[in-house]
């Protein structure tokens, strides 16, 4: 479990005393009100039911994509195509739902939550077998196949998965009742969110009991020593890569689904990318990534409203973000050089 | 009048949170002198010579350098005042070649190096003179690890360090390579360079010492001028009591029953191949393989271990094969192996010891570490025997310990040892070979891959030997095997020849 002890306290406060700071800053480099601004903030991201439920539905993707980068993380891979996962997850669930418009719901989610997990799976297995086999960097090949997926949507929505009814609007049928996930009354928050938490625990015990997280462990370690024990790296990669794939692929479906209603060009706003930098953040520690994920929601949500309603510029949320994790980079190291004996 | 010290250090002192790494350490260098540091694994030798050359600033007392305190703030700093130091773990980029890393560690090399610019030349000066053998334009990955140790030192002394410090450097050269050395050292400091020679052989400080510091447990406690003590009087002082090395290898079982087979091996890797190599240990035999590094004795190693793929060939223990015939293929080599560099090759520095000692229990799927690991750190004398401590935190020798009591902790079919006691000290050499030749004596097939020529006459039954990728020679060791006779061989050249 997480270590509570007076160093963490020390780092977290010190994060959250610059990150207010930087932020006072910038908004008076934009010239508004920075007290204010901020009480903004804090008020869209967590000031009532609404603002929550907001908050909660831009936590949910950026959580799963988080946990698909912590997967192959852990091995010490730097795969950065959750984006790309999330768009293949979410064609590949679109397709259940295309095919069999009329099923029931009992049906119709587990089928189309398994087939976005297999279609993200396949997204990461394509890179995973790339580097085991072929000694193809993972980082690259992710990167670019993110692209990839992003415009097989556009090719989709654009030609042969367009609603004929939508007069030249891109994007497929509106998705049948059944093919909603279900979400708390009147709010945005879903089922994603659940699945996202349950795969944050169930994960954490992966990675630290068990067989395989011992595996992991040395491979991670010295992939040298795992080889000469018998443990196959190759193998590892593929499994690790592919598991994080199906994670991403089922935040795709999830916008799709419960938060768009439709497949449509832009289901993601950088999730991929938010969610790689939580997980990096947190070191790939699932149950880090919960609590860094819902505060990187919280100024997604609440950045978005800003910008609505106070009139800052739409770049504000991307760099508050930038920021955010710049600081909190920055900090512990900062900190740790501090300490009386440290050494260069 | 005495001539006046170029570095002085005064009731120096370093502590490591609770552990005093140095304790009031006094001594002088003078210009053109050679001083070895003498002492055991963690005695503090390595840590003395890096407060000098500014890594660590020192906890107490000072250092004064040309009888001014010592302003110097780290290596680079230290660089520009002329100390240079030469670490046991190197900092060659491996991708580059050797013209390349003494350029880039050139304070002269000038913007545009290209290879016709002129003013360049003068980078491979000292490379030509220590090294003539070393191609320039060979990327360093291809080196072995003493060439690797040359190139380094070349690094150092093209800054014109007034004080050069090697760290162990004789550890990984060959006798031959130690002996070249030996005069270079002579040589520099004949040039007036102030060297310090911090190592745990007496060969080095017999071949090449004017002075004799001994450290134990952080502190100096002797020294001396050449000739001043005898080798058996350094040695009690180093190791604090009177042990002297003894080999006895164990006695060979009347009928030899052929155990471990390398059949016809054939293997390929970047810049080394290995041709039709066949060799067979018996049960209970030690052989000897002996070579000068980069002759192939690191891939045969994999091979053997199941690491690298074999173009073709076996190697069958027991009954079973060994050999892997292709990259994707993994399995877990059932022979105890110590491997060349643990830190690199043998074990997983972010677990802690104890996790280090069960990888084979973890690897398999077990989770718990085995229950006898206290046990076994007690035994090999790791340094220190906490087993909840973090791998990363252990010195080279005691990695390599921590290694020894993983492979010989429990009995092996067979034993295949790498260079198992480098970078020990004394006492620690004597229960490597104890164990492993325990470990023949219960029926092992040992094959043993060194450089140390004394130590395989001493303690091996035959003695192979590798060169250019192949098995040059097999010698039964009667008695009558000398180092001039096996480094002849190893060198491919006449008896004659080497005596010149």
């Amino acid at each position: 479990m997480m270590q509570v002890n007076r160093d963490s306290i020390l780092v977290v406060s010190a994060t959250i005393l610059a990150f207010f700071l930087l932020m006072v800053g910038f908004f008076m480099l934009l010239g508004k009100p920075p007290f204010e601004m901020i009480g903004m903030l804090l008020t869209y991201a967590l000031g009532d039911g609404y603002s929550i439920s907001q908050t909660l539905a831009k936590t949910t993707p950026i959580l799963l994509c988080a946990l698909a980068a912590a997967v192959p993380g852990r091995l010490g891979l730097i795969s950065v195509g959750a984006e790309g996962q999330l768009y293949a997850g979410a064609i590949t669930g679109t397709a259940v739902v295309l095919a069999a418009p009329g099923l029931p719901a009992a049906l119709m989610l587990p089928a189309m939550l398994t087939s976005a997990a297999l279609g993200g799976a396949f997204y990461g297995y394509v890179p995973g077998i790339l580097r085991a086999r072929l000694h193809i960097n993972e980082t690259i090949t992710t990167l670019l196949l993110n692209y990839v997926t992003v415009l097989w949507v556009n090719a989709l929505v654009f030609g042969p998965w367009k609603d004929p009814a939508s007069q030249g609007w891109p994007a497929t049928i509106s998705f049948p009742q059944a093919a909603i996930l279900p979400a708390l009354p009147a709010s945005r928050i879903h089922l994603g969110l659940l699945i996202g938490i349950a795969l944050a625990i169930a994960l954490h015990f992966f990675f630290t009991r068990g067989a395989s997280a011992q595996k992991i462990r040395i491979l991670a370690g010295n992939r040298k020593v795992g080889e000469m024990f018998g443990l196959n790296f190759g193998t590892w990669v593929i499994m690790l890569m592919a598991m994080g794939g199906a994670i991403a692929g089922i935040a795709g479906i999830a916008e799709v689904s419960a938060i768009q209603g439709r497949l449509q060009p832009t289901i993601s706003i950088g999730y991929g990318l938010t969610g790689f930098l939580v997980s990096w953040l947190s070191r790939h520690q699932p149950l880090i990534i919960l609590p860094v994920a819902f505060l990187v929601g919280g100024l997604v949500a609440a950045s978005d409203a800003l910008q609505l309603f106070a009139k800052v510029p739409a770049a504000s949320a991307i760099i508050l973000q930038g920021l955010l994790f710049a600081v909190a980079l920055a900090v512990p190291g900062f900190i740790k050089s501090m300490r009386p004996g440290y050494e260069r | 009048m005495m001539p006046k010290a170029i570095a002085c250090f005064e009731n120096v002192s370093r502590r490591f949170g609770d552990l005093v790494a140095v304790n009031d350490a006094n001594l002088e260098l003078f210009q053109g002198d050679v001083t070895a540091i003498l002492g055991e694994n963690g005695a503090g030798k390595s840590t003395l010579m890096k407060l000098l050359y500014g890594v660590y600033p020192p906890s107490n007392g000072r250092i004064l350098i040309d009888g001014e305190p010592s302003a110097i703030t780290g290596p680079a700093d230290a660089m520009s005042n002329g100390v240079g130091m030469v670490f046991q773990n190197f900092s060659l980029f491996p991708a580059l070649t050797v013209r390349e890393n003494l350029l880039l560690a050139w304070p002269k090399t000038p913007f545009w190096a290209s290879e016709r610019n002129k003013g360049t030349s003068e980078v491979l000066a000292n490379l030509t003179r220590l090294a003539p053998h070393i191609n320039p334009h060979s990327k360093v990955a291809n080196l072995s690890v003493g060439e690797q140790q040359l190139v380094e030192l070349c690094k150092v002394l093209n800054i014109s360090a007034r004080i050069v410090i090697l760290d162990e450097p004789t550890s990984v050269l060959t006798p031959a390579e130690a002996r070249h050395l030996h005069g270079f050292i002579r040589q520099i400091a004949g040039e007036g360079v102030s060297v310090v020679f911090i190592t745990h052989k007496l060969v080095d400080v017999e071949a090449c010492a004017d002075k004799i510091a001994i450290m134990r447990q952080g502190k100096i406690v002797d020294v001396s001028i050449r000739g001043q003590r005898s080798m058996s009087e350094i040695v009690t002082l180093m190791m604090g009591s009177d042990v002297k090395r003894t080999m006895s290898p164990p006695a060979l079982p009347k009928k030899p029953v052929e155990r471990l087979f390398l059949n016809k091996i054939c293997a390929d890797a970047p810049g080394m191949s290995l041709k039709n190599i066949s060799l067979s240990v018996a049960s209970g035999e030690v052989v000897g393989l002996a070579g000068v590094a980069g002759n192939g004795q690191a891939l045969l190693a994999e091979v053997i271990a199941g690491i690298h793929p074999v173009t073709s060939g076996d190697v069958v223990l027991d009954g079973q094969n060994l050999v892997r015939r292709n990259q994707m293929e993994t399995l877990a080599t059932p022979l105890g192996y110590i491997p060349e560099q643990p830190r690199e090759n043998a074990v997983v520095e972010s677990m802690t010891l104890a996790q280090n000692l069960s990888l084979r229990t973890l690897a398999s799927g077990g989770i718990d570490v085995n229950s006898d690991v206290q046990a076994l750190l007690t035994r090999f004398h790791v340094n220190p025997p906490e087993k909840d401590r973090q791998a990363s935190t252990l010195s080279g020798g005691n990695l390599q310990k921590l290694v020894s009591a993983r492979e010989f902790g429990s009995p092996r079919a067979a034993i295949l040892a790498c260079y198992p006691t480098m970078g020990l000290d004394l006492s620690a050499i004597q229960t490597i070979y104890l164990e492993m030749f325990a470990q023949a004596e219960a029926g092992a097939a040992v094959l043993w891959i060194s450089e140390d020529l004394d130590d395989l006459i001493a303690g091996a039954h035959r003695i192979a030997i590798i060169r250019e990728g192949q098995v040059v020679a097999v010698k039964i060791n009667d008695g009558s095997l000398t180092r001039d006779k096996l480094g002849a061989l190893m060198t491919g050249m006449n008896l004659d020849e080497l005596v010149a």
